[in-house]
């Protein structure tokens, strides 16, 4: 029998939701073109060469290794590309990713990749033809919004702020815009250098959808722990409680 | 008995941030981007750039080379109510370069030592034959605090210090003797019968006996040019000259050393431990000041006893200056970041309401402070209750959000208020401690995201060293300190870990955390820094109302 990942309790929207996130399971929202991602991460001009760090793994010679035989270089790696990242800030007021989860979603689902969770900001690293399809691939898919989610190398404050008064998320370096047509566009790339054109990211998201697809807990959405005076705790919290008090028992070992 | 307090103290302070009439509930907004322009401070700063640029014949401040070119102030920047106070300051105001309370608060510290008098009164008695009495000791004490400030006795054509440099040194005596401390000169003596609440004096004057001790402040500039390893080297130097000149005493005999070693160590508490070759730093330096110290130096719980949350937030802010902003922040890190995550814990009254609201729920639940069971039950429910409470008032009000706008203050607060209320319903700090990792690991389930590279050494592996008996790991929390393994780097922690000691103990309404001498000894009503209000001389340092020790002006040429 084929063993099918649990992955997260709870049946609220936001456990269904972090569970799709983690199992890779997405649904795809739009379709970004490979150059436009490119542009805006802004490591390499779009259809130029890959820099890479070391030669082609098959002129290399590597040694003789049962791990090297077991698992097999993702393209970038196989090529000798650099390492590159990616950086998302996921604004709290619904968006549909979390930091975390997007950290599980990366660990989980991408190989040869290195996710690293702030409060702020999201970060994966991987080989640069690795990363360049990871970050497409949360670019077109429902854990991105393009007016709550911006990619952002530098200056990442945003997550916590109140909203712009169209809906977007605060941006400092106002790597986005919101067009007169309804679509957001990009106008810088990920570290605010403007890009030779601007980019279509398409319609964001009703407050309606957000809250539907959104994996954050809150009190004026799906509450975590009812609200004061009639607690109720998701399942979630539940599970918690009961790895808090095993970790807790765990450090003092009496034997 | 605890106090009903109003919910929703940040208020005041968002209304004083944000504007009288401004909407603090809603989640959009027009950002004016009026850039650093907007900021009466950041003006000053401009301005006096302006003014240095012929002097200096060279760029130096210019926020106009931050980003791009896109200054700060592309959000409004907000001033900072420093929490139960009427102080209203810039942030900038709260960096401890732009802030002298901040400094002497540091400088007081690193330049206390505290000597013990019986060991070299045993040697002047057992080993000399000579008489101490109390007529002795004032006289000696009086030759002390002539010498201790940097003033020759003994000898003949010795350079002295200018008394008006050197004039916050002081050294008191105290001891839980009550018939010694009546016949010691009250300009001499820390006066416990005074200083302190009957019941807290009774207890002090109980762990301390029959033994006399000397609390020592060496002058501030001494140590602004050293450092706080100096202190019991300059301290013993001058205690042992006093010794042989109150006493008549041979300069060379043999039982100088005895004194020298009294003074140097044998009867010597430090403020700090001295840290590992890799740290660097030797003892009254601030990575060896344990939590304990930390909640002792504070002297909050002798002016306002009957306010145990009001008595633990003053060490948090205390903690969260000196850990954070000096500590990691400089010592051991560089840059300008600490203070915004420090600040979050001692302004704007956020961490006041959060912990004035779980303290009122757990003496509801359990009938007073110190009076729920000490077990990890107490403090899920405790810590549950509040962590939720904390993370609604964020997410109703997206001003206070936006005030706390990263994870690592978002955490600290709210951990530290399901810690200090755990450790103030149960009396245990082990139990607060316990209450602060299930915080953590709640808000970080709750938002999907936690503070600094997600703490996820320090607060998720946290919980399995709360009662942990390991030798490097095992200690009671007011024994851990800055340097205790875990806790060595990460910002927004160890403040509120001394806050939660303080907790306990204020809960329970002790005299003291961990060491009588420490409590005594910053009750001494001479110190520069004020140590019963906090985050009041924070604000007075912020508003520049405050005058710190160890200035040069009186020698040299006038600005």
């Amino acid at each position: 029998m084929a063993y099918t990942p649990q992955y997260y309790p709870g049946s609220t929207s936001v456990g269904i939701n972090r569970r799709k996130h983690m199992s890779g399971n997405l649904e795809k929202l739009r379709d970004i073109p490979e150059a436009d991602v490119t542009a805006i991460m802004g490591h390499r001009a779009p259809g130029a060469d890959y820099s890479s760090t070391h030669p082609p793994l098959k002129e290399m010679g590597e040694p003789d290794c049962p791990v090297r035989q077991l698992v097999t270089p993702t393209a970038g790696a196989a090529a000798g590309d650099r390492v590159r990242y990616s950086q998302w800030t996921d604004s709290m007021y619904f968006a549909p990713a979390i930091p975390y989860w997007r950290s599980y979603w990366g660990a989980i689902n991408c190989k040869g990749c290195d996710p690293g969770t702030l409060s702020g900001r999201q970060i994966i690293e991987a080989r640069e033809r690795d990363i360049e399809a990871y970050t497409k691939a949360q670019y077109d898919s429902e854990m991105t919004d393009v007016a709550l989610c911006s990619m952002r190398g530098c200056t990442v404050h945003g997550h916590s702020l109140r909203l712009e008064e169209n809906g977007m998320q605060f941006d400092m370096l106002a790597r986005t815009e919101f067009g007169a047509d309804g679509n957001v566009y990009a106008t810088k790339d990920q570290v605010g250098i403007p890009l030779d054109k601007k980019i279509n990211l398409g319609k964001p998201m009703t407050e309606a959808e957000a809250k539907k697809r959104t994996t954050i807990f809150r009190a004026d959405g799906i509450p975590m722990c009812g609200k004061v005076g009639a607690r109720k705790y998701d399942e979630a919290v539940e599970a918690l409680h009961h790895m808090w008090e095993l970790r807790s028992k765990w450090g003092f070992r009496p034997e | 008995m605890a106090v009903k307090h109003t919910k929703k103290l940040f208020i005041k302070a968002l209304n004083k941030k944000f504007g009288k009439d401004f909407d603090l509930a809603g989640q959009k907004v027009e950002y004016k981007r009026l850039g650093p322009e907007q900021n009466a401070r950041k003006r000053e700063f401009m301005e006096y750039a302006k003014k240095l640029e012929g002097k200096r014949g060279m760029t130096g401040y210019n926020p106009y080379v931050h980003a791009g070119g896109i200054p700060m102030g592309q959000r409004q920047l907000v001033p900072y109510k420093l929490s139960s106070t009427e102080y209203v300051v810039e942030g900038d105001d709260l960096h401890f370069v732009n802030n002298p309370a901040m400094q002497q608060f540091w400088d007081d510290i690193r330049r206390t030592i505290v000597v013990g008098l019986d060991m070299a009164h045993e040697v002047l008695q057992k080993r000399l034959g000579k008489e101490v009495t109390p007529e002795t000791i004032n006289n000696y004490l009086e030759i002390l605090n002539h010498a201790m400030p940097g003033a020759a006795v003994v000898q003949e054509h010795m350079v002295e210090t200018h008394p008006g440099l050197v004039d916050d040194c002081n050294v008191r005596v105290f001891t839980g003797d009550d018939a010694l401390a009546d016949e010691i000169d009250d300009q001499y003596k820390i006066d416990i019968n005074k200083l302190f609440p009957a019941e807290q004096a009774e207890a002090l004057k109980a762990a301390i006996g029959k033994t006399s001790w000397q609390a020592i402040h060496i002058p501030t500039v001494v140590v602004r040019s050293c450092d706080g390893g100096t202190t019991s080297r300059w301290s013993a130097m001058q205690l042992c000259m006093t010794f042989i000149d109150a006493y008549n005493m041979c300069a060379g005999e043999a039982a100088v050393a005895d004194l020298a070693y009294a003074a140097k160590h044998a009867a010597v508490l430090q403020m700090s431990e001295m840290l590992p070759a890799r740290r660097a730093r030797g003892p009254n330096n601030p990575g060896g000041l344990s939590f304990g110290f930390m909640a002792d130096m504070v002297q909050t719980s002798r002016i306002k006893p009957d306010d145990p949350v009001y008595v633990s937030l003053n060490v948090v802010a205390a903690g969260s200056m000196m850990y954070d902003q000096i500590w990691l922040g400089s010592y051991m890190s560089g840059g300008v970041g600490f203070t915004q995550y420090a600040t979050a814990a001692y302004t704007n009254d956020v961490l006041d309401d959060f912990s004035y609201y779980g303290v009122d729920y757990a003496t509801d639940k359990f009938g007073g402070w110190a009076k729920a069971p000490a077990l990890l039950e107490t403090a899920k429910e405790l810590a549950t209750e509040v962590n939720a409470y904390g993370m609604e008032q964020y997410e109703e009000f997206p001003t206070l959000l936006e005030d706390h706008f990263g994870g690592s203050q978002r955490a600290a607060v709210l951990a530290a208020a399901s810690g200090i209320t755990s450790a103030i319903a149960t009396g245990n700090s082990q139990v607060g401690l316990a209450g602060w990792y299930l915080s953590m690991l709640l808000h970080k389930e709750g938002w999907g995201r936690l503070g600094f590279f997600g703490y996820d050494l320090q607060d998720q592996c946290g919980p399995t060293n709360v009662f942990s008996y390991q030798s490097d790991e095992g200690a009671p929390l007011e024994l851990r300190g800055a340097n205790y393994p875990n806790y060595a780097m990460n910002v927004g922690h160890q403040g509120e870990y001394a806050g939660i000691t303080s907790a306990a103990h204020a809960g329970r309404v002790d005299a003291f955390a961990v060491n009588p001498l420490i409590k005594v000894t910053f009750a001494n009503p001479h110190l520069v820094f004020d140590w019963g209000n906090i985050r009041d001389c924070f604000g007075k340092g912020g508003a520049r109302e405050f005058r710190a020790a160890g200035e040069r002006s009186l020698v040299m040429p006038a600005v």
